[in-house]
């Protein structure tokens, strides 16, 4: 009965959710809200630090009701009032126009002054609308009667005014017009006032009216927006088959209608198809379900594609959920392909698998020898490696592909790849550093044999004169 | 006595305590709060108010299920003024229209009304009558005007105004807007001198002119100049990536009526990755109470401090804070029984409150640094897009961050950034769009047609198979500026593309943090890291720093959509208005403080820039918006269709 579960994460709004069945009262002084407040107030060190945490006012009991009890700049409004900064005509003329209608009489009136009031509210009820009148007091937000105005000119005229300021009087004449216009000249009128239509389409779109949103869109033109509505409306569909059907009709429809095809809708029209198909012809489950949305993307599909493959060494390419034929089918590029995998397997520690995805050969000569090669800056995946905690050994293999030495050497000690940074120390030839790294490994470790064997190679190349010249 | 501005300000407060509907409503008053409604309104009135008014119970509104009511209770219901929320409530409030008539005569009388805010547009009333509860259900409006956030910082909080003006080109909340601004008129008295820049900003001046003239403030005035910009003209300062603490804040925090809750398991950042990609995530959903923040200076003095510093100062200062206040928190143990009774009375609660305040601020920064991750690089990035540094480099990093770290706005934010400066050809977002809807769903086709009607990306043209097809399509170089660089050349706001000569500085950071802590002292580029001055302080300087209209004039010249107005007079270009002009001049201003007003969303970086201009030239601006928004909320408001 009580409402009180938001649907919105309002958790530190503590009164709102101490109950969820009882609303704040504020009969029920002993209730918690008002406990904190009272102990707050009694001060003790511990409860000053909550001070900023109970600052919804809501909970608070015992301050003036001009100010906020944490605020200090607010606190001193207590001195200060309404009179100082706002003259009494103001304030008067501020709480008038609060009210949404000025039909109530002004009470203590001499019956000279009502009989001119009535006269004019005839004047302006039985005979020619006072466009400037009408104009002005829909800006400021009163009702006013529209019905006076008869003629096209006089309707025209009260939307120009109106649209000329702007306000949400426009929507109220555009509901108007279209009331007492017939459709052909409610939407000659639309089709002359650019400003107009676009009103009456957000007014459209925003009362939920999708129907009648995409026809006004296409009798005006805007085919392509249209289409994209209807496409939302189509994914929007809870049950699977309307959903599937709408997809084709709109695919079939945006194909033939002859107003023109923008490249990028088309294709993302047909890869929403295809995805329908997809998860019709094959169900792909998974243990990620909790992860995944009601209506997962590409990506992620990808992601449980990539979890469920057994065949990384060669994908089944008539198999619609391998990896390879679902990136394909879906235009997912290469590096996003990339990257989904390598998170995929890294995530299931499946590091074997890694090489089959960057070590391939050319698609177009499958007898080319195969080559590593990466779509996306390689110090980003061995980043990515790093976090999710992969061994040393994929990381090197992964680092030993960077040309950069330098770059290499910071990353590798970055991700505290200690092979990586002997072999970069060796490509750069720092005999120094690497003598002073070998000195910080532990003793007999495998890092401690391979940096001596590095040391010994260098050298064993210490055939250059520079070193020539250092040693001798 | 005289009324200081902040006091003037922070009055709002109580006029919108008088305006408050709710009073005048007689009976067993129930309140049932739309639950956005209820931060705004914490700074309107606080519980014991309502309690006084005689409001007996609140709740949230559920929109799912109707609240049930007795026949003696009066219901009141808060909701934004959206069509949608509107009609919501009205299909709940149905089974009304079955119930036995018992209309009373008197329209105060009602037993359930609606407050819209901040207006009740006229057609709801159709609707209401169309939904057979005319009669029965009573419609009201209520415009709470500025919410004092902070020194100099003013919000409507209206949230969906961005959305409203500048991607449905629907205007129906301006005159809420422009009846707050013509109260600020008769609480601070008219500015000589109203320079409006774009077309919402003009639309306003105009309805405020046309709501009648306004009553003489019993206070000297304080503005000596209005300044009404739109968004469009400076999506640039939105877009970056703000370098100062309170900027970043609301760069990983989400905002609510000044106020951010540091919750790290959905801070904005987290949220808008792919869960699956985001790589080790072994953060626990928060259960526990969440922390916030209340970005106000008077209630939170570390806030206050650091506001508008770099962040990376901001953030050492804090750190440097929590190190004095642990040592005089050590002192304790040195001290003399006497001496510490004194000290726990005195100083130690109010230690220990700076103590926990400060903590939140750490652990809010390094939330930040953590979220942001390589910040360096996205600056960089940045810069580059701002000066049109190779092109094309461009495209395939902003193509690489979707791919590797994918951010559902902040990533078209880049690309947004890009269009802005550069231009982005139909052809180039074609493929980006194509690996930006694999990402995040085919259903956010819808969000670069959006993004488009907002100036924000090109648009996307049809393909007629016409022969003329393969001419169009040759890659002509063009050497077109847009808009934005032209305007930005013509008011120089880019500050560092001259620098961009010389050696790497972004290379070895110690050089570029030495130019920003020179740039700091004097620039109001400083928010950006010395690469872009936001429009509104750029203007506040030539405004404040011109010594006559034809000055100003020369200044303001070619800038398409610039409008100043002078007190009861038509609108004029800055040229015509300095031929125009009867002496004496009113430049150089005499009232020197300015107040802004930023149609469709301000940002901290503008603010904090302003803050810097007013600083320099010892004067006030006050910077008011309708809402105060991230970059990434600003793109966020083209998914909501």
């Amino acid at each position: 009965m009580i409402l009180m579960e938001s649907q919105f994460d309002n958790t530190d709004e503590n009164y709102w959710n101490r109950s969820s069945r009882a609303a704040f009262s504020f009969d029920d002084e002993d209730d918690i809200d008002l406990g904190d407040v009272g102990a707050r107030i009694s001060s003790g060190p511990a409860n000053q630090n909550d001070k900023w945490d109970n600052n919804a006012i809501f909970n608070d009991d015992t301050i003036s009701e001009a100010s906020f009890d944490n605020s200090a700049a607010l606190g001193t409004l207590n001195h200060l009032s309404i009179k100082a900064i706002l003259s009494d005509e103001a304030l008067k003329l501020v709480l008038q126009e609060q009210s949404l209608d000025d039909h109530v009489m002004p009470k203590g009136v001499t019956p000279e002054e009502e009989l001119k009031l009535m006269r004019r509210q005839i004047q302006s009820t039985l005979y020619s609308p006072n466009l400037e009148a009408t104009a002005q007091k829909l800006q400021h937000g009163k009702v006013a009667p529209l019905e006076l105005f008869k003629s096209l000119l006089e309707k025209q005229q009260l939307l120009d005014t109106l649209l000329a300021n702007g306000g949400d009087a426009v929507i109220g004449v555009l509901l108007f017009l279209k009331r007492t216009l017939n459709t052909n000249q409610f939407h000659s009128i639309l089709q002359q006032r650019p400003k107009a239509l676009e009103h009456y389409l957000s007014y459209l779109n925003q009362s939920g009216d999708i129907s009648l949103y995409i026809e006004m869109l296409q009798r005006f033109g805007r085919h392509q927006e249209a289409a994209l509505r209807q496409f939302q409306a189509a994914l929007a569909c809870t049950d699977v088959v309307t959903r599937k059907q709408q997809l084709k009709r709109l695919v079939d429809a945006y194909a033939t209608a002859g107003v023109g095809i923008i490249p990028l809708y088309e294709q993302v029209f047909h890869a929403a198809l295809k995805l329908q198909l997809v998860k019709e012809k094959e169900t792909i489950t998974s243990g990620l379900s909790q992860q995944l949305s009601d209506q997962p993307t590409p990506i992620e599909l990808l992601y449980v594609c990539c979890a469920q493959n057994k065949n990384w060494k060669e994908q089944d390419m008539l198999k619609l959920t391998s990896p390879q034929r679902f990136a394909a089918d879906q235009e997912i590029s290469s590096a996003q392909y990339e990257w989904t995998a390598l998170n995929e397997r890294a995530h299931a520690q499946a590091y074997g698998d890694l090489e089959c995805i960057f070590v391939r050969a050319p698609t177009w000569h499958s007898l080319k020898s195969k080559k590593f090669h990466i779509s996306f800056d390689l110090a980003l995946a061995v980043q990515r490696l790093f976090e999710l905690q992969a061994p040393s050994t994929v990381l090197q293999l992964f680092l030993s592909k960077m040309n950069n030495s330098t770059e290499k050497l910071a990353l590798a000690q970055r991700v505290k790849c200690v092979k990586a940074v002997i072999d970069a120390m060796v490509s750069m030839k720092q005999q120094q550093e690497l003598q002073q790294l070998k000195e910080t490994l532990p003793d007999r470790s495998e890092e401690q044999f391979y940096c001596e064997n590095a040391l010994k190679s260098l050298q064993s190349k210490r055939w250059t004169t520079d070193n020539i010249k250092l040693k001798l | 006595m005289d009324v200081t501005l902040e006091k003037k300000l922070q009055g709002f407060q109580l006029v919108a305590q008088e305006k408050a509907i709710l009073c005048s409503i007689p009976g067993k008053k129930e309140l049932i709060l739309e639950p956005e409604l209820i931060k705004p309104l914490e700074h309107v009135c606080t519980a014991s108010w309502l309690k006084l008014k005689g409001i007996q119970r609140i709740y949230k509104l559920d929109t799912k299920q109707r609240l049930h009511r007795d026949d003696d209770q009066v219901h009141i219901y808060m909701i934004r003024s959206l069509l949608g929320t509107l009609q919501t409530l009205l299909r709940q409030l149905q089974p009304l229209t079955l119930a036995t008539p018992t209309e009373s005569p008197d329209l105060a009388l009602r037993m359930v009304h609606i407050i819209c805010v901040p207006s009740c547009y006229a057609y709801f009333h159709a609707l209401l009558e169309q939904a057979g509860l005319w009669g029965l259900v009573q419609l009201h409006h209520y415009n709470w005007d500025f919410i004092y956030l902070d020194q100099g910082v003013l919000s409507l909080e209206l949230p969906n105004l961005y959305e409203c003006l500048y991607l449905q080109g629907n205007t129906s909340a301006l005159p809420s807007v422009a009846q707050s601004l013509r109260l600020l008129q008769m609480i601070c008295g008219k500015p000589m001198l109203t320079l409006t820049f774009g077309s919402h900003a003009g639309q306003l001046v105009q309805l405020m002119q046309s709501l009648g003239t306004v009553p003489e403030p019993t206070n000297p005035a304080d503005f000596g100049a209005w300044l009404i910009i739109d968004r469009d003209k400076d999506y640039a300062s939105s877009l970056l990536t703000p370098a100062i603490y309170a900027g970043l804040l609301l760069e990983v925090f989400q905002l609510r009526a000044g106020e951010i809750v540091i919750d790290n398991a959905n801070n904005k950042i987290r949220s808008q990755k792919l869960q699956l990609l985001q790589g080790k995530s072994d953060l626990k959903p928060n259960t526990g109470k969440l922390n916030s923040i209340r970005l106000n200076s008077a209630c939170d003095e570390i806030y206050g401090d650091n506001r508008y510093k770099h962040f990376a100062q901001a953030s050492s200062l804090v750190r440097a804070q929590v190190k004095s206040l642990s040592l005089e928190l050590q002192k304790l143990n040195d001290m003399q029984l006497e001496e510490m009774h004194d000290y726990v009375a005195r100083k130690l609660p109010k230690l220990t409150e700076l103590k926990a305040k400060v903590l939140r601020h750490i652990n809010a920064s390094e939330i930040v640094i953590q979220m942001l991750g390589n910040f360096r690089r996205l600056q960089t990035l940045e810069e580059d897009i701002l000066n049109n540094v190779s092109r094309k480099r461009l495209l395939t990093e902003i193509d690489e961050l979707l791919t590797t770290d994918g951010q559902r706005y902040n990533t078209l934010r880049l690309l947004c950034l890009l269009h802005l400066c550069a231009g982005v050809a139909p052809e180039e977002l074609q493929s980006l769009a194509r690996n930006y809807c694999n990402m995040f769903g085919h259903r956010e086709l819808c969000v670069f047609q959006q993004l488009a009607q907002a100036g924000l990306l090109p648009v996307l043209l049809p393909e007629r198979k016409t022969s003329a097809k393969l001419l169009s399509n040759l890659p002509l170089p063009k050497f077109q500026q847009t808009e934005f660089q032209a305007n930005a050349n013509r008011l120089k706001l880019l500050t560092s593309c001259a620098d961009a000569d010389q050696p790497a500085p972004s290379t070895s950071a110690a050089a570029a943090a030495a130019t920003g802590h020179a740039a700091k002292q004097s620039c109001p580029s400083f928010v950006f890291n010395g690469t872009y001055i936001p429009l509104a302080a750029q203007l506040c300087s030539i405004l404040l720093n011109a010594n006559s209209a034809e000055q100003l004039a020369n200044k303001l010249a070619m800038i398409d959509g610039l409008q100043l107005h002078e007190a009861g007079g038509q609108p004029s270009t800055p040229k015509s208005f300095a031929t125009q002009l009867k002496t004496p001049d009113i430049l150089p201003l005499r009232l020197r403080n300015l107040f802004v007003f930023v149609v469709g969303g301000a940002n901290y970086a503008e603010i904090a820039a302003c803050d810097l201009v007013a600083r320099l030239t010892g004067t006030q601006i006050t910077v008011a918006s309708d809402a105060l928004l991230a970059g990434s909320d600003l793109i966020a408001a083209a998914f909501n269709n």
